[in-house]
């Protein structure tokens, strides 16, 4: 096979040395227990297809790869499969302002996207805040969110067609950038399929206009209650903002310790909220949401001088995963979604369970969509602390789902929510989900055992899984 | 292949990572491969993974150690803030202790810039045969480097210039353009000539760290007994000297780094000082060496000082990413550094800049090279001062 | 939480579900407006209706939960109360029937896409089960995207019983301008974020929406476009729908053999003849096809129809 591969790509562009193997076993997320095969840096759509049929020749599974960004262990093989590493696929092929679309290859990464559109005035919105490093196929595959998704929508709203490489070897688009496409949507199936449909090979962004004016507010909170009570009350006024996000104050102060951007150190929350739009209605939200936060006890109101102020806000919010090393060396990361005005009950709830487990827990999150982003804090070299996480996870899980919520927002089940998902669907909405995985992909040979649990996954994940690590293989 | 071996890594520093890739764009090597191997995560994974878990030195771990760039775009851009240049360090010089590292052949190359004399002649000699085409152009070496240049006189006792080894050999036309600017800010400039031979950061980079430790030895002897600020205007000398303290962690190496300022830096501080003259017709973009905007963290100050000498200052877009010049990088991974330089150029080629401003000797042989118009800051503000006064 | 638990409780779901069974063919009818999409239904087949009623409108969430056999007038007018609206068009139909088909508002501009705002969907499968798709909270990656599939399926992969959807605060102020002189598409990149620029050829509509203050902004800034003077609505659209690409929609000037309004910026376009149609692609066929046997093994659902 590997032959078969380098024929087809070029010896450079086929790895199949320990360390590479290693590296891709591996992405943003905890999970260990990877176990990569050779790993393809296809260059065109005909090579990512002269993989898929080789894998299919000899019984092989793929699985697509973005910039590893993923915090569910989508990207991770299981089982040995080809990893084909979409990252040299990063060409912007075509902006056409006519239509209001731009066609890229999946492994543009998505600031680099936005930068280069916005000399002509227009961005790609999803944000997430990995924006400076994940790729569009990761975003498209995952359905990421950002910030800026509150008022414009997730990536799903902003992507019109994809080219898609299928199981068996053929090439179709999904979608068209031509009107509403009516009939089944293909395309909206595959947003968010994590890898599991196909590989992407080509896809057709909408062109979002930059708007005229930005206002980004900065208020803070003696109580994670106020600061939750605030956005939940923003939205029930009408006001729907650009972005809102909260971080609690020990992830302020490891961002702040990071940039600098003038984040208060002592307030409990701190809600970072920005409107977008027009001049004088960006005025007259930003007023109201200023009234409203006053209402709910703000502690500070500060509004971004300069657009070099704004900048650096956000910097902080966006590298705050990151930031959390300065404070432990490992951390589980839960994405669960609850109704807004439930916000405050669920987050007492969080830190109630985290301090139970003895664990310290944080919270940044995309709050104006009711996103949290609970992440629980450990070290990985003591012993039985991870167990502790898993289990404080899993009530954290059932409380939100408990108040009507769901189990990701963004970041998707991979293989680290997996057994979360039979506590949100039941056993015959697992089956339809499978039906719908097997429509495109009837052996499960793109990235099997990810996103459905065992009994519905159509891979035998327990198989996959327990293949030994052997780690320089 | 060899068996395990124990990279003496600090855990707390590698543990610091979490993976999370944000560090990813910021690195030149994985921007233009696009491979994890080449890039800082993967990186630090497999030291963690030598070091750790015991596993094998193999090619390609060795071809990801080496490739490495030491520009430390990676550092400033980790919100964990793992420091990443003394890991890579340590890591080389772990691999030449080891002797599995092609560091241990540039410990012969590097001995030449410890005699600046021979330095000089060999520059010469090299760049008569280069003239004449007698050099490997994979050797990377500057198309035109010069015969013979003047010693740069001694007109006071205010502050050093450290003049160092290659640049000293092969841009002393740049000191010699600090030093104007310098005297027109009323600083009397002693060159450091003889007094400190090299500042040891080649040899720090290339994991030589004994040899690393005895230049940064002798440097503080040779300026010792003084406490005058030591200017320098190469950005990867400067970051070397501040570093001292940390390296040789005694009290003495640390006075000495406080001493250590980039020339721009300090003009920055004495803008006042500075004649007020009208500024060049030209637009200027900045590339801001590595080594001054990732380790050292004063990029600002050229700004700041160059603006009031030319009449547009030009961002790049590329986020400050290294040029591919990395010291000897330039020479022992041509290919990459010739790809690296291309995203450079394209953004150079963006920007509609007149002149690029590099204060960095290594930046602006490897960029000139590419037929990029490359000028020191210090040249910049010397040729707006002598255009006033004539 | 027990998995017998997750089914949901609603009796009416249930007493639907029932009606459903698991053999015979089936079809529901909405209110007959687009009956005829996707073909005519075989004959001999049992048609149902799905349930009717508003189940909760939570404003605080923008969402609501409504049930697939209500009219989108009736939804409209209940979630109007509370200051908001929904993506669903408004052409006198059903809920359900609105999702089977998937066509925008006219003002997708302004409103979203009808697929982007069905944030769960309960259907009876073909073997009369009652499934959930998707979750009630605006942002859901949690497993597969079925709520999108079932969007648009014109009811050959199951029948919609309940959907939630994502709703909208109503804007203050709504304006339609008209011109005979302005360029449509200049019009469009002048506005910021018009809800619907539309253009027959000769004329020129544009939908405003927002605060006042916005609104008046834009019609200023329009005033270098063409001269524009208020309109109390959009055209009449003609019968037929076609995609076009927005460029291609945007440089129309006539329709063999009569009218048409075409949508900037989108590239819907109507006229008063179907569009040719353009044959589904091989591969993407096998896809289609798989999906119906999977979701629908006899085809008792809609038989006669295919998308
Ligand atoms: C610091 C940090 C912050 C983050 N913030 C956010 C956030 O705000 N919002 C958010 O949504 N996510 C966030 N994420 C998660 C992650 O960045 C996103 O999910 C991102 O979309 C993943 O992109 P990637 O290129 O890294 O993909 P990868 O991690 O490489 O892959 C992700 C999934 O996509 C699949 N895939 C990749 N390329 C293709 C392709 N061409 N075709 C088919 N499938 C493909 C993979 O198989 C995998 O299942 C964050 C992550 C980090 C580390
Ligand atoms: S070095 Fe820092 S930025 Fe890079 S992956 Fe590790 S923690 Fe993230
Ligand atoms: S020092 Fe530079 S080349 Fe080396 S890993 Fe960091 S960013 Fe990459």
């Amino acid at each position: 096979m590997l032959r078969d591969l380098r024929r087809a790509l070029s010896r450079e562009r086929v790895r199949y040395g320990a360390a590479d193997r290693t590296l891709f076993a591996h992405d943003a997320s905890v999970f260990e227990g990877g176990l990569s095969g050779p790993i393809c840096f296809p260059e065109s759509t005909a090579e990512v297809q002269d993989i898929m049929r080789i894998a299919m020749q000899h019984e092989r599974s793929v699985v697509p790869r973005g910039a590893g960004t993923g915090l569910t262990g989508g990207a991770i093989p299981l089982g040995a499969p080809i990893v084909v590493a979409m990252t040299k696929m990063d060409t912007i092929l075509e902006v056409d302002i006519a239509n209001g679309v731009a066609w890229v290859e999946p492994g543009v990464v998505n600031l680099d996207l936005t930068r280069s559109l916005s000399e002509l005035g227009f961005n790609f919105a999803p944000d997430p805040s990995s924006q400076q490093v994940c790729t569009i196929g990761g975003n498209v595959a995952n359905n990421a969110g950002g910030p800026h998704c509150l008022a414009y929508g997730v990536t799903d709203a902003h992507v019109l067609a994809i080219e898609v490489v299928l199981s068996s070897g053929d090439v179709v688009t999904l979608g068209s950038v031509r009107g509403e496409s009516l009939g089944l949507d293909l395309r909206g199936a595959f947003v968010g399929s994590e890898g599991t449909l196909g590989i992407a090979t080509k896809i057709a962004v909408r062109l979002s206009k930059n708007p005229p004016a930005v206002r980004t507010l900065l208020l803070s909170f003696s109580s994670m209650r106020d600061a939750a009570q605030t956005v939940s009350d923003v939205v029930a006024a009408g006001i729907v903002p650009a972005a809102m996000e909260v971080m609690d104050r020990e992830i302020t102060n490891a961002v702040e310790n990071y940039v600098g951007a003038g984040y208060p150190r002592d307030a409990a929350a701190v809600l970072l909220a920005e409107v977008e739009g027009l001049e004088g209605g960006v005025e007259i939200d930003s007023q109201r949401i200023v009234e409203v936060a006053q209402s709910n006890n703000a502690k500070s109101i500060h509004r971004a001088e300069s657009e070099a102020e704004r900048a650096l806000l956000w910097k902080g919010r966006k590298t705050a995963f990151g930031a959390i090393a300065q404070i432990k060396p490992d951390y589980y990361l839960h994405d669960s979604v609850v109704p807004r005005s439930k916000l405050a009950d669920v987050l007492e709830s969080i830190y109630e369970i985290g301090a139970r487990h003895d664990l310290m827990v944080m919270n940044v999150f995309h709050a104006g969509d009711g996103n949290l982003h609970p992440i629980l804090l450990y070290d990985g070299r003591i012993a039985g602390e991870l167990e502790r996480v898993h289990a404080a996870g899993a009530e954290i899980v059932r409380a939100c789902l408990a108040v009507g919520g769901v189990l990701s927002g963004e970041h998707g089940i991979g293989v680290e929510k997996q057994p979360y998902m039979e506590e949100q669907f039941s056993s015959d909405d697992l089956d339809h989900q499978e039906r719908l995985r097997r429509s495109f992909d009837p052996m499960c040979r793109v990235n099997p055992g990810k996103v459905l649990p065992e009994g519905h996954s159509c891979a035998d994940i327990q198989a996959l899984r327990s293949i030994p690590t052997g780690v320089w293989g | 292949m060899t068996g395990p071996i124990d990279l003496l890594l600090d855990p707390e520093a590698l543990n610091g990572c979490v993976q999370c890739g944000l560090c990813l764009p910021h690195c030149p090597t994985y921007r233009v491969t696009g491979e994890e191997a080449l890039s800082p995560r993967g990186r630090i994974k497999l030291m963690r993974e030598v070091q750790d878990h015991g596993a094998p030195v193999t090619k390609d771990v060795l071809r990801s150690f080496e490739t490495c760039v030491q520009c430390r775009g990676c550092e400033s851009a980790c919100p964990s803030a793992v420091p990443f240049g003394h890991l890579i360090e340590q890591t080389r010089a772990s691999l030449v202790r080891e002797g599995i590292s092609r560091s241990a052949l540039m410990r012969i190359a590097l001995k030449a810039l410890e005699f600046p004399r021979l330095l000089r002649l060999g520059t010469a000699f090299l760049s008569i045969a280069n003239r004449m085409k007698l050099i490997p152009k994979q050797l990377g070496l500057p198309a035109r480097l010069p015969v013979r240049q003047p010693a740069i006189p001694s007109t006071g006792q205010d502050v050093f210039l450290f003049t160092g080894c290659v640049m000293d050999a092969w841009q002393r036309d740049v000191h010699a353009a600090g030093a104007r600017v310098l005297e027109a800010a009323g600083f009397g400039v002693t060159p450091t000539n003889e007094l400190v031979p090299c500042c040891g950061a080649l040899h720090a980079h290339a994991g030589l760290s004994d040899d690393a430790r005895r230049l940064a030895e002798k440097a503080i002897r040779g300026l010792s007994g003084d406490d005058r600020p030591i200017l320098v205007d190469s950005a990867g000398c400067g970051a070397s000297m501040k570093d001292f303290g940390r390296m040789l962690d005694t009290e003495e190496a640390k006075a000495f780094s406080e001493r250590v300022f980039d020339i721009g830096e300090w003009l920055a501080n004495h803008l006042d000082r500075l004649p007020e003259v009208a500024p060049l017709d030209l637009s200027v973009a900045i590339q801001d060496p590595c080594h001054l905007r990732h380790v050292q963290r004063v990029h600002e100050t050229t700004r700041a000082a160059l603006s009031p000498f030319v009449s547009t200052l030009i961002e790049l877009d590329d986020d400050g990413l290294c040029c591919g010049a990395g010291g000897a990088f330039m020479v022992l991974e041509p290919a990459m550094a010739g790809s690296i330089r291309d995203r450079k150029c394209a953004s150079i080629e963006r920007s509609g800049a007149d002149v690029i401003a590099s204060a960095n000797p290594g930046c602006s042989m490897h960029l000139a090279d590419a037929g990029v118009k490359m000028m020191h800051p210090m040249e910049l503000i010397d040729r707006a001062i002598a255009a006033a006064r004539a | 939480m027990t998995r017998a638990e997750l089914a949901p409780t609603d009796p009416v779901l249930h007493s639907f579900a029932a009606e459903l069974g698991d053999r015979g063919l089936v079809s529901i009818a909405g209110r007959g407006t687009r009956w005829s999409a996707g073909g005519e239904i075989a004959p001999g087949v049992q048609i149902l209706r799905a349930p009717t009623g508003i189940v909760e409108v939570s404003p605080a969430e923008m969402t609501v939960r409504v049930r697939a056999g209500t009219l989108v007038a009736d939804l409209n007018d209940a979630l109007a109360e509370v200051g908001q609206r929904s993506a669903l068009p408004e052409r006198g139909g059903t809920v359900g029937g609105a999702i089977a088909v998937g066509e925008d508002h006219l003002d997708v501009l302004g409103r979203g896409r009808v697929r982007d705002s069905v944030l769960q969907v309960r259907y009876v499968s073909a073997e009369g089960k009652i499934i959930s798709a998707g979750g009630a909270v605006v942002k859901n990656v949690s497993g597969f995207n079925l709520p999108k599939l079932i969007t648009g399926s014109l009811g050959t992969l199951g029948a919609i019983a309940e959907v939630v959807l994502r709703t909208n605060p109503k804007p203050s102020m709504s304006q339609w301008l008209v011109s005979c002189d302005a360029d449509p598409q200049l019009s469009f990149n002048t506005l910021y974020r018009p809800s619907c620029v539309l253009w027959d050829g000769s004329r020129t509509w544009v939908h405003l929406e927002g605060h006042a203050v916005d609104v008046a902004a834009e019609f200023d800034g329009l005033r270098h476009v063409g001269k524009f003077e208020p309109a109390d609505s959009p055209p009449e659209l003609p019968a037929h729908r076609w995609a076009l690409t927005p460029r291609d929609a945007a440089s129309m000037t006539s329709v063999e053999g009569g009218d048409f309004v075409a949508s900037i910026g989108v590239g819907t376009l109507w006229a008063d003849r179907p569009q040719a149609a353009t044959p589904i692609d091989a591969a993407l066929n096998v896809v289609h096809q798989r999906a119906k046997s999977l979701f629908d093994p006899t085809g008792r659902l809609n038989p006669g129809r295919a998308v």
